[in-house]
């Protein structure tokens, strides 16, 4: 959460993170380029240490943003892998490193005896367009890196504050197209290599995962997406029964203008507020109340649920929403109150079983 | 001028552009619409590289909270309606992408005379 801005917020469970990242990167490419360099050359001796290099790192990169990428569609499958969410953008900013680290190796080998400049070089080699064998499948790769390196470089929590989280967001869907030209790049590009099977079985296994996990998750979410609160008089929507919320939880409620509204219970009364949380958007009804304070599910800021304010020091708000209970039903006024603004929790009779 | 050096110095200009703005942006600016940032200098460096890539982003955010029109309820409308079509998206842009590859994947003899793909380059012609 934001105070004053430092580099890096980095903590003990962060290190430990990113130390975890840095030997598990460092043990695969130690393994294939020193112990088992056959599963990338294929023992052809033409395959030297600069294209060794450069496959290696290339393959590190793949998947690594193919884990990336699964953990996503895994956390909406199951919330338990929600905890994995934690931290993903330093692992976005070592693949970014890892991915550059490929690039330089390639236009250092395969683009540096040419005539011209070594980019322009690598622009303008193969301009066979026209074709899928022999495609420039460099371009594919070009693209990605700069997508990677635009999302790694705007990781900083102010660029998230600056543009805003649905600024920010969008900006971040570029992972999408990224991965997928990753996976033109290595299926025109390496995949071509016949030699050895290891690394074509690699690749399309992770290749497969990630856009199974992508249509599970969207199969998922048509099927148990958040209900559609319901108009009634008076400007007023139905969210749900109060005694369909449990203590300490909330129901998530779809507003006509595309807002979604969290109603939590807590010492039986309900309070409603925004489902968006202010740091990346996480749906903060999926989070549960302790001590007054909710949780969110994806990086852990913590509100109030009566104001939308997080404790001090921080200084996050989100809206509030006027809400009222009418014969055991909650109601939402859909007019979002400004972020920050104290709402008194309307009582509600106990759950049964919890009286 | 090729085609290849017209795009190479396009980029060079882009990268220009995005360093004057970022020195402006984080000597002047970014103490304007952020107080988080008022008093924090270490992590201004860090900004660069962003600001290179993305400066006429930065020049628009800068301006829309400076003129006060930014909306303070836009940050609560997160983007979920476009996941849906993006994920069924990439799933068919990944399997797209290996049906390709596989369809023009040669498997030959190891020594197999090589099949020249593609046109020579420019520089070996
Ligand atoms: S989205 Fe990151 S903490 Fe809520």
């Amino acid at each position: 959460m934001s105070v004053k801005y430092v580099p890096v917020q980095w903590n003990r469970n962060k290190w430990m993170y990113d130390g975890f990242l840095l030997v598990g990167v460092g043990l695969f490419l130690g393994f294939f380029l020193h112990i088992r360099p056959d599963f990338l050359s294929g023992n052809d001796p033409r395959i030297n240490a600069q294209i060794l290099n450069a496959r290696a790192f290339g393959v590190c990169a793949f998947l690594m943003l193919s884990i990336i990428l699964s953990i996503g569609p895994l956390a909406r499958l199951d919330p338990r892998f929600s905890a994995l969410l934690y931290n993903r953008r330093h692992f976005g900013v070592m693949t970014a490193a890892v991915a550059l680290t490929h690039f330089g190796f390639i236009l250092n080998w395969y683009f540096a005896f040419s005539k011209s400049n070594k980019y322009e070089a690598l622009l303008f080699a193969n301009t066979n367009y026209g074709q899928i064998a022999g495609f420039p499948f460099e371009m594919f790769g070009l693209f990605a890196l700069i997508c990677l390196l635009i999302l790694s470089t705007t990781s900083h929590d102010f660029w998230l504050k600056f543009l805003t989280a649905p600024v920010w967001k969008r900006l971040h869907y570029l992972i999408y197209p990224a991965y997928a030209a990753v996976v033109a790049h290595v299926a025109l590009g390496m995949l071509q290599d016949a030699s050895g099977n290891v690394f074509p079985a690699l690749f399309v296994v992770a290749a497969l995962i990630v856009a199974g996990l992508h249509v599970a998750a969207f199969v998922h979410d048509r099927r148990h997406g958040d209900p559609v609160a319901e108009p009634v008089a008076e400007g007023w929507f139905r969210i749900c029964k109060a005694s369909d919320i449990r203590e300490g939880r909330a129901r998530i409620g779809l507003l006509p203008n595309g807002e979604r509204v969290a109603v939590f219970r807590q010492d039986d009364k309900l309070s409603a507020i925004s489902n968006a949380c202010a740091h990346q958007n996480g749906p903060l009804g999926e989070g549960r109340i302790v001590d007054c304070l909710v949780t969110c599910p994806w990086h852990g800021f913590n509100y109030d649920v009566r104001s939308g304010r997080s404790p001090a020091p921080f200084t996050e708000k989100i809206p509030t929403y006027n809400l009222k209970v009418h014969d055991a039903e909650v109601y939402v006024d859909p007019n979002a109150n400004e972020p920050g603004t104290y709402v008194e929790p309307v009582e509600v009779p106990p759950l049964e079983g919890e009286a | 001028m090729s085609t290849a050096e017209l795009i190479f110095v396009l980029v060079k200009a882009w990268l220009v552009t995005g360093a004057f703005v970022s020195v402006i942006f984080l000597t002047i600016g970014i103490d304007q619409i952020d107080e988080d940032a008022q008093d924090a200098y270490v992590f201004r460096p860090l900004l660069v590289p962003a600001i290179l890539l993305i400066w006429p982003l930065v020049l628009w955010r800068w301006y829309v909270l400076k003129t006060g029109r930014d909306n303070p309820m836009s940050r609560f409308h997160p983007v979920r309606k476009a996941h849906d079509v993006v994920a069924v998206m990439l799933a068919a842009a990944i399997i797209a992408a290996l049906v390709a590859g596989f369809s023009v994947r040669q498997t030959w003899p190891a020594d197999a005379d090589p099949v020249q793909l593609s046109e020579k380059s420019e520089s070996s012609k």
